[in-house]
């Protein structure tokens, strides 16, 4: 072999004409497959007399090198164009993965319990088929007074009675007759009322009710818990108003309206031209529940309040039909979807 | 209830505006739930004045009209064009001028404009009672008093009242405020105290006004009446007084545009003095006619199933609980509900014998829900009237219809109290009003709050007040009450919220139940389900049609017999949920929701919570990129598992699967941990099905979350390092009988091996033509490790014989080799 034989094939390599991809491949065939002229090149490096190898050795290297720096451009040459040619159109609709939602009634309600969990209130229960005792006497609602009118009342057994709770207030004396002060709870769940079907009432509903009891509640603690609720819920510029009112089992009571989330104030169709739209009741536990359930009213005190949940959420949501909530149908359930 | 503000103006000096008013009347705790501006005529007459016809010609062009000339007092005659037969000259008569909005008796509101009529101009109208609202007559115009003057307008001509009436939403505590001198009062109270209490309050102190009452002369004895209770524990208190002479007939307009402000229809003069003074002052009256009284009136009690007419006509059968008014021989009125038809005043009343008494709230109460009777009079006696305001309503009625139907004075002015009614006396700490109000509210303060909410302070040390809380205010017993009444007549927005949270930890211990409902919630939302939320209410029809075995809740008084018991599963209401969305197009469908279901057994209803999971139709929506997939039984499985493992790991001895048949289901088995049954899932029969119009495939599975629950409590998590040494998998394939169960496989597997063999898995299933007929072909694969060193062949080859072997043996299966 001699040195014109390797500067050939260097001219060989730099001559070799690539077009298409199978070019290059007869490139890589002829000069760089193991069986290829460069391989045999080396191979016969072993009969080059000692003293010429050094120059021979920097020519055959230079072929490899430049044989192969002309392959590797070619194929990212070629490669490139193949994926031009085979450009994805991203605009395509992605595979459909699944994702469902929760109900809007959850999602509030999860959202109730961890606003008030921040607050320490835990959460408790209670069932649902209750005793006169738990949902009414020990509420002070005493037997013929006016304010069982308030509630109508779905029955499932008389003398003693038994009837589907009106109000998770009931939850309220289970948890005193059952638990020492400090008690903050918590008890959300769902209740019955004897009520034609309409946007505006169902049979069924769901409401939050809140406890506190311990020695010098007041309520101003009341005002300040709701009052960080509105604004959890609604908005830090929500703003909130107190109105006296009436429930058998606090004294004093009142209603909570929140300043109108849809006109800011300005008067529409929801706060029916007030600027204000009632969202809760809420009181001072009257001292004969606390003796009903056995806490001394003299050494302790207490706030309570309860809100419908179907109430948050149409106001939350800008939901105008109670039925909507259990119709359940999945074209309204999709629009929640990643909420809560 | 309604509160008229000119009706309330007569007992304080009021200068406010409606929403002032608002803001008074709600922020006391008389929620202000509607006001309205009215007049006593709809549209106050307004673009009306008195005309005055001075020409009338036919109309050229049509028969029936006539062409006036009217003097309205301007200094031009309008020319109007007349189609009423009794238009004449010289009539004194009604004119509608341009753009006035008329407000006819009956129909929509019209404008007036000028027009041509059958091309002659008229310029306005003249008006037939029932155009303007003034009557229903529509015989011909409206001829007024030859004196009235053309141009007046007619506001002034037909004396229209403007007022504003407020819709209260009185709560049942606030029986005192359930008249105009209550409102009044309260209304004063607050006034007097933010005038006092606040800078720049916008209404200066007020006094409330008594109405007025004359001296009453008895000038004769003709009607002496005597009254007998029979248990004054009912009737506390008894005042009545007889008036001779007194002629019945229509009231004044005054009385009755007050009554009709408020919502009362007027009867005559003597009923609506009664009705006008219980709006007045609170306290119901009730106007016998003399003669029926004879005498007489005895309070009591009647036998059970007596007969007795009520003033609508209607035959009652008392149930011998309420309280009677009756004369010597038979009962006149249910006491404080309702009267008798025979002994109520008529045209033909000459004398009346005044009633005013406070009742038994109680009694009252339970006799107007029995009789289904609910009436402004019941509505304040069940709640409690003033035992300490009878005799001066009563004075006040006999003042009024002295002055407005005549007659005199015929009996002593009788007034049975044995028993008086003592004013509530309760002792208040001053600290605690401070404590339970969280306001930093001065003694000296306090007091005056409590001179300005009527009380009377008897008693005064450094610390307590003890005070006389008036007989009107039936609700105000203990220092909670007084509290109450302290902040809403200064009002709650004197509250002040702290900076900081007062807060103690609970010592009721939490509820996990919530928490585990989210994290499933959230495992099933990310799979594509949707939470649904369903009525408890269900049908008894249909419980008893599918699962006849389960004694539901019944509802003793339901809405429907749709909705007649307290669900007893999930499934149906899933179904109707699929339904509903099938109607609407969405077939492929994955639900989910919590619920209770409720049964009843051994004199107990039972409770518990269900999660039921469902699938229909395709697992995912169409796609250009991705074949679609149906539901399947095995799909529902895995999320079951799944579901399962969000509450706490599942080891393998935990659960098993048990077939069995089912009434409504087409495969199904139930889902077991040792004794309990955690639940069960199963593939719906179609004929079930199509009772739903479903027609395709629907998979179910219902969960007893109480169960879970309870786990999720006991369980606590405990982890292992990852193994050291490698593990190794064995495949067998074999031949099988159909009726061979995988679980049963995979137990009998473990049990031969129960350290080195980690799992079994199956990861072919063959069943078809290619093999015999009742044969199934199934590839199973077994994992094996040791921890203490690396398995050797040898080892490995003992225990799958040990399995063949078994496998053999007991499953009949014919291992490929």
């Amino acid at each position: 072999m001699s040195l014109d034989t390797v500067q050939n094939l260097i001219r060989e390599v730099e001559d070799f004409k690539i077009d298409t991809s199978s070019d290059l491949e007869n490139f890589r065939l002829k000069f760089l497959s193991k069986k290829g002229l460069i391989g045999e090149v080396f191979s016969l490096m072993k009969t080059i007399a000692p003293q010429d190898r050094k120059q021979f050795g920097q020519q055959v290297n230079l072929l490899k090198q430049n044989a192969e720096e002309k392959f590797e451009s070619f194929k990212l040459q070629f490669e490139e164009k193949t994926e031009q040619q085979q450009l994805i159109d991203i605009t395509l609709p992605g595979e459909p993965l699944e994702s469902g939602a929760m109900h809007p009634l959850s999602i509030i309600r999860n959202r109730i319990i961890e606003i008030f969990g921040a607050i320490g209130f835990t959460v408790s229960d209670g069932p649902e088929i209750e005793d006169d005792w738990h949902n009414f006497s020990a509420l002070n609602f005493t037997e013929d007074h006016p304010a069982r009118d308030m509630q109508d009342t779905f029955f499932v057994q008389k003398n003693p009675d038994l009837a589907l709770r009106t109000h998770t207030s009931s939850v309220q004396v289970r948890i005193m007759e059952n638990n020492k002060p400090p008690i903050r709870t918590i008890s959300p769940g769902r209740v019955y009322r004897n009520e034609a079907i309409s946007a505006r009432a169902h049979c069924f509903f769901h409401q939050v009710e809140g406890l506190y009891i311990d020695k010098d509640v007041s309520f101003a603690d009341l005002k300040q818990t709701l009052l960080y609720f509105a604004k959890e819920m609604f908005g830090t510029d929500t703003k909130i108003r107190l109105r006296p009112s009436y429930f058998p089992f606090t004294e004093p009571s009142a209603e909570m309206d929140i300043s109108c989330t849809f006109c800011k104030g300005e008067g529409c169709n929801i706060c029916k031209y007030t600027g204000w739209v009632e969202i809760l009741g809420c009181g001072m536990v009257d001292p004969a529940v606390l003796e009903n359930c056995k806490i001394d009213h003299q050494e302790y005190s207490g706030f309570a309040f309860g809100m419908g949940i179907e109430r948050i959420t149409m106001l939350v949501y800008d939901i105008n039909d109670l039925r909507i909530f259990s119709e359940n149908d999945v074209r309204f359930l999709k629009q929640f979807k990643g909420i809560g | 209830m309604k509160i008229s503000y000119n009706w309330l103006k007569k007992y304080i000096d009021l200068s406010l505006t409606p929403d002032q008013m608002e803001q008074l009347l709600t922020g006391c705790g008389l929620e202000v739930e509607a006001y309205e501006e009215v007049e006593s005529v709809k549209g106050g007459l307004r673009g009306l004045v008195i005309g005055e016809v001075l020409e009338k010609e036919k109309h050229p062009d049509a028969d029936r009209l006539s062409i006036t000339k009217v003097n309205v007092g301007k200094s031009h005659l309008l020319q109007i064009v007349c189609g009423a037969a009794n238009v004449a000259k010289g009539q004194k008569v009604l004119v509608a001028l341009e753009g006035a909005r008329l407000y006819p008796s009956f129909g929509e509101p019209f404008d007036i404009k000028n027009s041509k009529i059958r091309g002659q101009i008229s310029e306005g109208m003249i008006c037939s009672e029932d155009e303007v609202g003034l009557g229903a007559s529509h015989d011909g115009i409206m001829v007024l008093d030859a004196h009235a003057v053309p141009g007046t307008h007619a506001a002034e001509y037909f004396k229209v009242e403007e007022d504003v009436i407020f819709e209260i939403g009185l709560t049942p505590n606030r029986v005192d405020a359930a008249s105009h001198m209550g409102v009044a009062r309260d209304l004063a109270a607050v006034i007097n105290t933010r005038a006092a209490f606040e800078k720049d309050f916008f209404h200066k102190p007020v006094q409330v006004i008594q109405p007025t009452i004359s001296e009453l002369k008895i000038t004769n004895r003709k009607n002496p009446v005597t009254v007998t209770i029979e248990n004054a524990g009912d009737c506390p208190r008894y005042s009545g007084m007889s008036i001779h002479g007194v002629k019945i007939q229509e009231s004044p307009t005054w009385l009755k545009n007050a009554l009709l402000s408020v919502g009362v229809k007027p009867v005559n003069n003597v009923v609506d003095v009664t009705n006008y003074v219980m709006f007045e002052t609170g306290q119901p009256l009730h106007a016998f006619d003399a003669h029926k009284v004879r005498g007489k009136i005895v309070v009591k009690k009647l036998q059970k199933q007596t007969p007795f007419v009520t003033l609508d006509g209607t035959e009652r059968k008392l149930t011998g609980e309420e309280l009677m008014i009756c004369n010597e021989h038979e009962p006149m009125c249910i006491a404080g509900v309702f009267g008798g038809i025979h002994s109520g005043v008529s045209n033909d009343t000459t004398d009346i014998f005044l009633e005013s008494a406070y009742f038994n709230p109680a009694l009252v109460r339970k006799a107007s829900k029995q009789h289904m009777l609910k009436t402004e009079s019941s509505f304040r006696f069940e709640r409690g009237t003033d035992p300490a305001n009878t005799v001066f309503a009563l004075k006040r009625a006999v003042t009024l219809i002295l002055e407005i139907a005549g007659g005199s004075v015929a009996s002593d002015m009788i007034d049975v109290y044995p028993n008086p009614i003592e004013p509530a006396k309760t002792e208040i700490s001053y600290d605690a009003v401070r404590k339970l109000s969280g306001l930093n509210i001065t003694n000296a303060m306090t007091d005056e709050i409590l001179k300005y909410c009527g009380m009377t302070l008897l008693n005064k040390s450094d610390d307590k007040v003890l005070i006389s809380v008036p007989t009107y205010k039936t609700d105000v017993t203990r220092q909670a009450d007084v509290v109450e009444e302290i902040l809403r007549t200064y009002g709650y927005h004197h509250i002040p919220v702290n900076e900081k949270f007062g807060m103690a930890i609970s010592n009721h211990k939490a509820d996990i139940k919530p928490a585990l409902q989210k994290k499933i919630s959230h495992y099933l939302t990310a799979q594509g389900f949707f939470e649904i939320i369903n009525n408890s209410l269900s049908s008894l029809a249909l419980a008893q049609k599918y699962n006849p075995e389960i004694t539901p809740v019944k509802i003793l008084n339901p809405l429907s017999n749709e909705l007649d018991i307290l669900r007893t599963d999930l499934l149906f209401s899933m179904l109707g949920t699929m339904q509903y969305n099938n109607n609407r197009k969405q077939q492929n469908l994955k639900l989910f929701e919590f619920g209770k279901t409720y049964f009843h057994s051994e004199g107990k209803n039972n409770e518990t919570n269900k999660l039921a999971i469902a699938v229909t139709g395709n697992l995912h929506e169409s796609d250009w990129h991705k074949q679609d997939r149906e539901s399947n039984l095995f799909y529902l499985k895995s999320i079951v598992l799944d579901t399962l493992i969000q509450i706490a790991p599942v080891p393998s001895d935990f659960l098993k699967w048990v077939m069995a048949e089912h009434a409504v289901f087409s495969s199904y088995a139930s889902l077991q941990n040792r004794q309990s049954n955690i639940g069960y899932m199963g593939m719906l029969k179609k004929n079930f099905l199509r009772q739903f119009d479903i027609s395709h495939p629907v998979f179910y599975a219902e969960l007893d979350m109480d169960l879970l629950i309870k786990r999720a409590a006991q369980y606590k998590h405990r982890i292992k390092p990852a193994p050291r040494f490698p593990e190794v998998k064995r495949d067998l394939s074999m031949l099988l009988d159909a009726q061979v169960q995988y679980a049963d496989m995979k137990e009998l597997a473990l049990k031969q091996e129960k350290k080195l063999l980690r799992d079994v898995s199956i990861f072919d299933v063959y069943q078809g033509d290619k093999i015999e007929a009742g044969k199934k072909s199934y590839a199973l694969s077994f994992i094996l490790r040791d921890d203490e060193a690396t398995l050797t062949d040898k080892q490995i080859d003992i225990i799958m014989q040990k399995i063949e072997t078994a496998f053999e043996k007991n499953l009949g299966a014919v291992i490929r080799k």
